[in-house]
């Protein structure tokens, strides 16, 4: 269960302040497949990074099964977005010179996984998000850019984590690949209890989701809830 | 991949830029490593420098010296008064005897050969022994012999002409401590020493050619003057005239002389290095310039000394300023490094990496560097070292050579060419064993230097690390 409490974030640029996100305010259950669409700019990118505490937020609290990450020294802060977080960033975010099973099994050390183990986890990872196997060993920076993606994807399911953040996981994805990746979310969200939050652009995905919201200029609302069975028949 | 694989994979990342690295660095750690090589050999060589001869000042009678001149004998009396002089830590005093083989002295007789005593000097009476000397008359020898055979003694006689083999005295020396006629411990290589010094016994210490040339080992007896002596040592003086010559203890040898009380020479040890010119003064002045002349028999070593501390200093210096100019580099090179992946650092903090781990990982990659830089600058170090040291000391040896006078002087028998040091004494002795130092231990110790100075200068940058917020990840997307 994740709660979201009058969160701000103020940016100063030059002599104005933007506020990307601007007094937001929602709740997720344990479980919860959602999605957030927006244009460019409208701060999606940096709700993200708010919930993932890869940045703190100028007002308001998240706070994570009962926990507030405002009230979390650094530390404490740092072995959340190891073992809670899984995060698909928008540009990947990978090490350029590391292999894409080296840079799936990185989070796995971090947490202090015995390297067999990682090595094994992350071969499976990469074979779930449909990596040929002649690339799992291949530096990142000679894959494609749908390839890149899905290595994130797959880092980001690594330390098998309670809340996964998404941002436009299919955007450099064909359309067959994307719903396999969608399929993929779907299943853990629900065979996993995993929260899984995803920005998007892509209608398909975002009418799969349990909630969907929008972002404007800072704001969220939620969009009226659809069934997913529904949706799955309909989309 | 462990933190120390990913480590050693970043310090790969640009190939070009990591030789560039490594061989900047390479030439500071070989610097450091030549300059801590010379300092050691340097620092050694005057450590012994000034333990063996540094310190030692000589007195001998005013007028006199060993055999030759004249003047008034020291005493024990004078050697109190030495003692009492500041700085002043030990003073040893001895007396010289120049012992002849009887039945070579029956001999010479029977050939109208006598005064071999040599030229006045303050033993003129010769002393009778079973002994053979160890060294040949030679030319040198025969040479000096006839020297002294017509102005000494006026006596007549073809004295180049005699036939009968003239053998040379053996230097005999009452000590009062286990010293050498130079101030030098002496190096027994067996049996003991002769116990206390200042009482008198039948035991005498021998050098290892005369007791080799007489057939005598320790325990065994021999005489002189009549009375018997026993073996208790034996001892190596490094040299062929050093060798043969025999210690007993002082008042042994003022005994034998019939002069007791009586010194050849004392032996004054100074306390320190810095002290020997005024503890040299105060001695002249407290034992009276017309009574006793003080010497520093080593004197041109003294200022091989002090060059050699110039040298040792600059070495040091260049050593620190080497390892100094090592560390910064490592310094700057992590800094530039931690700028220029500033956003992939932020990816590691966004997946959960601790600080320490991000950190720990800088600080190996900067290892690793240093490790290349050490393997190179050590081999450029061994190649260096010799030529870099022969270079400093050889241009300081060329300052110093001037002040230098050949042969140390002083003790009984002084005019011989006995080979105790050539005109260049320390300095050229010292270029051999310069080269001759580079031990691994030393190159072992400068790496150690080198990788703590490499740890602190990546400390800093690996500590900025800590400051960099996973925010970063989103940079420049
Ligand atoms: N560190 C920052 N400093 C200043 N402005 C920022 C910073 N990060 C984001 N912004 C601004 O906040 C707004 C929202 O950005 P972002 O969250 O990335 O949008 P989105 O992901 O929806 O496209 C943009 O106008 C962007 O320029
Ligand atoms: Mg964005």
């Amino acid at each position: 269960m994740i709660e979201v409490k009058n969160l701000v974030r103020t940016f100063k640029s030059g002599d104005r302040n933007i506020k990307p996100v601007n007094d937001v305010s929602f709740e997720l259950e344990q479980g919860t497949l959602a999605s957030i669409v927006g244009k460019s700019g409208s701060g999606k990118s940096t709700l993200l990074s708010l919930l993932g505490a890869l940045d703190k937020p100028t007002s308001g609290d998240v706070v994570v099964n009962g926990v507030s990450l405002a009230s979390m020294p650094d530390g404490k802060l740092t072995k959340y977005r190891r073992r809670d977080i899984g995060f698909v960033f928008q540009q990947f975010a990978l090490i350029p010179n590391l292999s894409a099973v080296d840079n799936v099994m990185l989070p796995m050390e971090f947490a202090g996984v015995r390297k067999a183990a990682r090595a094994e986890r992350a071969r499976q990872l990469l074979e779930q998000v449909q990596l040929d196997p002649d690339k799992h060993v291949r530096r990142i920076n000679r894959l494609s850019g749908g390839e890149q993606q899905r290595v994130a994807i797959a880092r980001a399911l690594a330390n098998e984590p309670k809340l996964i953040l998404a941002d436009e996981p299919t955007g450099n994805l064909d359309e067959q690949t994307g719903e396999h990746i969608i399929e993929l979310l779907s299943t853990l969200s629900r065979d996993h209890n995993t929260t899984i939050l995803v920005v998007t652009h892509d209608r398909a995905l975002a009418n799969k989701t349990d909630r969907r919201f929008r972002l404007q200029q800072g704001r969220l609302t939620e969009e009226p809830a659809r069934n997913r069975a529904t949706a799955a028949v309909t989309g | 991949m462990s933190v120390l694989a990913r480590s050693v994979g970043n310090a790969f990342r640009n190939k070009v830029r990591t030789a560039a690295v490594v061989a900047v660095l390479a030439v500071a750690i070989g610097l450091a490593l030549a300059m801590l090589v010379a300092n050691q050999a340097v620092t050694g060589k005057v450590a012994e420098l000034n333990a063996s001869v540094g310190t030692v000042l000589t007195v001998n009678p005013a007028g006199g010296q060993g055999f030759e001149g004249g003047g008034e004998p020291l005493t024990s009396a004078q050697a109190a008064t030495a003692a009492a002089v500041p700085n002043v830590s030990s003073v040893v005093g001895t007396k010289a005897l120049r012992l002849r083989n009887a039945a070579e002295i029956a001999a010479g007789a029977a050939s109208g050969r006598t005064g071999q005593g040599g030229p006045g000097g303050q033993s003129a009476t010769s002393v009778t022994t079973s002994l053979k000397a160890a060294v040949d008359a030679g030319t040198l020898g025969n040479r000096n012999q006839a020297a002294s055979g017509t102005s000494g003694t006026g006596t007549t006689g073809s004295t180049t002409a005699a036939a009968p083999a003239f053998s040379l005295p053996i230097t005999a020396t009452g000590i009062g401590a286990e010293v050498d006629s130079t101030g030098k411990g002496l190096q027994l290589t067996q049996g003991t020493g002769l116990g206390n010094y200042t009482a008198a016994s039948t035991g005498a210490l021998l050098g290892t050619t005369l007791a080799e040339k007489n057939g005598l080992n320790v325990g065994s007896k021999f005489t002189i003057q009549d009375q018997t002596f026993t073996v208790k040592g034996l001892f190596d003086a490094g040299t062929a005239f050093g060798n043969n010559a025999l210690y007993v203890t002082l008042p042994t040898a003022q005994t034998l002389a019939a002069l007791p009380g009586e010194l050849s020479t004392m032996i004054v040890t100074v306390n320190s290095m810095e002290n020997v010119d005024a503890a040299k003064a105060a001695l002249q002045a407290a034992l009276g310039s017309g009574k006793a002349d003080v010497t520093q028999g080593q004197r041109n070593l003294q200022t091989a000394v002090s060059s050699l501390d110039s040298v040792k200093n600059i070495s040091f210096i260049a050593f620190v300023a080497a390892l100094g100019t090592a560390g910064l580099i490592i310094l700057l090179i992590m800094v530039m490094l931690v700028r220029e992946r500033r956003r992939e650092i932020g990816v590691l903090k966004a997946i959960g990496a601790p600080n320490r781990t991000i950190g720990l990982q800088f600080v190996l990659e900067a290892l690793v560097l240093v490790a290349l830089g050490s393997v190179v600058g050590a081999a450029v170090a061994s190649f260096a070292s010799g030529g870099i040291a022969s270079a400093l000391i050889s241009s300081s040896s060329s300052t110093t050579a001037t002040g230098q006078r050949g042969g140390t002087g002083g003790f009984p028998g002084g005019g011989f060419p006995g080979g105790q040091g050539g005109p260049l004494g320390g300095a050229s002795q010292l270029l051999t064993s310069v080269t001759a130092s580079a031990s691994p231990g030393v190159i072992a110790a400068g790496i150690a230097a080198v990788f703590g100075v490499a740890i602190i200068g990546a400390l800093v940058p690996a500590l900025l690390t800590a400051r960099i917020r996973p925010i970063e990840v989103l940079r420049g997307e």
